[in-house]
């Protein structure tokens, strides 16, 4: 693997062209207090003082909303118009989490239906990685084998050490990317910072204080579809939904149609939440998944279940967003630790 | 170079409406690129996605099989928003239509069986492409006897009245029972509940596959009518119903357990089924 250096002092300047290079998507800050990938026009917007930011950057390859067509229907004549392939992105500062997180999406948007719309933004993005130079309480990526600063899956994976980044060149995107700005990136101390980095890792590891075993969780519920635990756990979710729209694995979407004139509209798709009752509800009137306890059950066998059934991929990567911003504090690790139990006491 | 759109439904035409019941049409769909209907490839029992533009789009089952034409026929039971919208458009409105999608009924594996076919109501549409398939000219050989058993609340409530009491009835080697729910004035036929009704034809498993499809409680006292004839799980085929937005097992929400049922189903056998969690 090559490496590289980018001093601190020059980030804004690479910041700065690749915006102008590129759409380049990276963390703000929203109301002080809130974090998210948006789209910026340089350096000055972008703030690199987060841990882990509110929203998951996965908008930038699967939005919120989304257009699907265009139509005009007259009464004779039907046109439908489909997107533009999406430009040239960079999505820059994304933690190890959530770069897990995009490879747990990519099997769900590839497959015998390719999805374009993802499939296209993936291919066109460059994701630039940004090691976790902090360790929140809610935290627990260690236990998805992953760490603070693991860059797997990122094309080019930053990590922030002294006056310096520590660059670690991790595909052919990510070369390309280094060529095409080298003034950047210098190749001196590189050998010295990978162990500084090896440190670091180790130290922020040490700083975890969720400790998260999954052993044996998976078997519990490969074996158990009906768990007397599933009617404790549902009794305090509200089904906000917030755990599935912070959450940078779930991919649920809805598609509608938006009328924008007597003769034409929009067909969107946009986020969908499992924990929504008409979420499953048929015109009929039947519900497959009728209370919370069934929403609530789905929802973890999908993060713990459900995904490695079908992709060989963990489902949930370790982020913490579900546990923080849970109005009832339901809390994924402490299921982990319940289930754990459930299946010792078997 | 980017990748087609899956979501983008290919235009087509309707081109016949038929009013099967007081809320069942059945509509004939053609598409407007004569092309698509070549390579669409459509088997029976998969399902497509029928968008009227401007309200949205609805998962509906094939109900005619490929053997039957260039075209397609949805049967769609006025239920839902979407499905009210369409129960008023009218012979020659575009819609949109994309598909096919899911599973089939495993027609190579029935090879050389006698086929008996159990619907209720609404629910011989899923089937209904299985059985023109098997009683068409092309591969009438490949399939023994063929039986269709079906009932209805009421005899305004039988759905493909000329399929029934016309053209199956006539095929070779082809029988078609049909009861209804209740006694009713000038129906001479047989009249008790659908699960009954097998139980009296007292079918014989003997190298016989049963293709079931109804409301779920049909569904229920049919199975324990087909246990009780001794039949096994491999032998009893059905096609499930869930709510779908993207039929390619992207959207989320017609899961049972891992499945997906748009695209590892609509087709389940019995065996297949009690694999999965109850939660359908």
């Amino acid at each position: 693997m090559d490496s590289r250096v980018v001093s601190k002092a020059q980030l804004p300047e690479l910041l700065d062209k690749l915006a102008r290079d590129y759409i380049l998507v990276a963390p703000v800050h929203e109301e002080e207090t809130v974090t998210l990938f948006k789209k910026v026009s340089g350096a000055n917007e972008v703030q690199l003082d987060y841990t882990n930011s509110d929203v998951s950057p996965k908008g930038c390859l699967f939005p919120q909303t989304e257009k699907t067509i265009s139509y005009t229907y007259t009464g004779d004549t039907l046109d439908m118009k489909e997107a533009a392939e999406p430009p040239k992105t960079a999505l820059f500062g994304v933690r190890p989490c959530d770069i897990k997180s995009i490879l747990a999406l990519d099997p769900v948007f590839e497959g015998k239906f390719l999805d374009s719309y993802y499939l296209d933004k993936r291919k066109n993005t460059v994701i630039i990685g940004l090691s976790c130079s902090k360790v929140l309480s809610t935290c627990f990526c260690t236990a998805f084998n992953s760490g603070p600063c693991d860059g797997s899956g990122a094309d080019l994976m930053f990590t922030e050490l002294g006056d310096k980044y520590y660059v670690e060149v991790n595909t052919d995107k990510g070369s390309s990317l280094v060529e095409a700005y080298s003034q950047f990136f210098g190749k001196q101390d590189t050998e010295q910072l990978a162990k500084a980095k090896e440190e670091q890792a180790k130290k922020l590891e040490g700083q975890f204080t969720r400790k998260v075993d999954l052993e044996g969780v998976k078997q519990v519920l490969d074996e158990n579809f009906e768990l007397p635990y599933w009617d404790k756990v549902f009794k305090k979710c509200l089904g906000c939904g917030i755990c599935t729209f912070v959450c940078p694995t779930c991919h649920c979407f809805d598609i509608f149609d938006y009328v924008t004139g007597e003769v034409s509209g929009d067909r969107f798709r946009c986020w969908d939440s499992c924990m929504f009752p008409d979420f499953t509800l048929m015109a009929g009137g039947h519900n497959p998944r009728p209370s919370k306890k069934e929403r609530v059950r789905n929802r973890f066998m999908h993060k713990l279940k459900y995904h490695l059934d079908r992709y060989n991929l963990e489902g949930c990567v370790g982020c913490g967003r579900c546990i923080s911003k849970c109005p009832v504090n339901i809390d994924i690790t402490q299921i982990i630790k319940d289930l754990k139990e459930v299946g010792q006491n078997a | 170079m980017h990748n087609p759109s899956p979501l983008t439904p290919y235009p087509a035409t309707v081109t016949k409406i038929v009013d099967e019941t007081g809320d069942v049409k059945t509509f004939t769909v053609e598409f407007d690129d004569p092309e698509v209907m070549e390579n669409f490839g459509n088997k029976p029992g998969q399902v497509a996605q029928l968008s009227v533009f401007g309200e949205g789009e609805a998962t509906i089952s094939i109900t005619s099989a490929p053997t039957r034409g260039k075209f397609l026929e949805f049967s769609v039971r006025r239920v839902g928003r979407l499905t009210n919208v369409l129960h008023q458009i009218e012979v020659g409105q575009k819609i949109g239509v994309r598909g096919p999608y899911g599973n089939w009924f495993p027609y190579d594996k029935m090879k050389g069986k006698d086929l008996f076919f159990i619907g209720g109501g609404i629910a011989l549409a899923p089937i209904r492409s299985l059985i023109d398939f098997a009683l068409s000219d092309q591969y009438r050989k490949d399939f023994g006897k063929v039986e269709i058993l079906y009932g209805a609340r009421s005899y305004m409530d039988l759905c493909f009245k000329h399929d029934l009491f016309e053209r199956w009835p006539k095929c070779p080697n082809t029988q078609v029972y049909t009861t209804l729910d209740r006694p009713e004035e000038g129906w001479d036929g047989h009249v008790g509940f659908v699960p009954n009704y097998v139980e009296e034809v007292n079918p014989s498993p003997k190298n016989k596959v049963a293709i079931i499809c109804g409301p779920p409680i049909m569904i229920k006292f049919t199975l324990a009518a087909m246990e009780k004839l001794k039949f096994n799980d491999e032998q009893i085929i059905t096609t499930l119903e869930m709510k779908m937005k993207c039929g390619i097992g992207k959207c989320g929400r017609c899961n049972i357990g891992s499945k997906y049922v748009c695209v590892d189903g609509p087709v389940f056998n019995l065996a297949q089924l009690k694999q999965l969690p109850p939660e359908f």
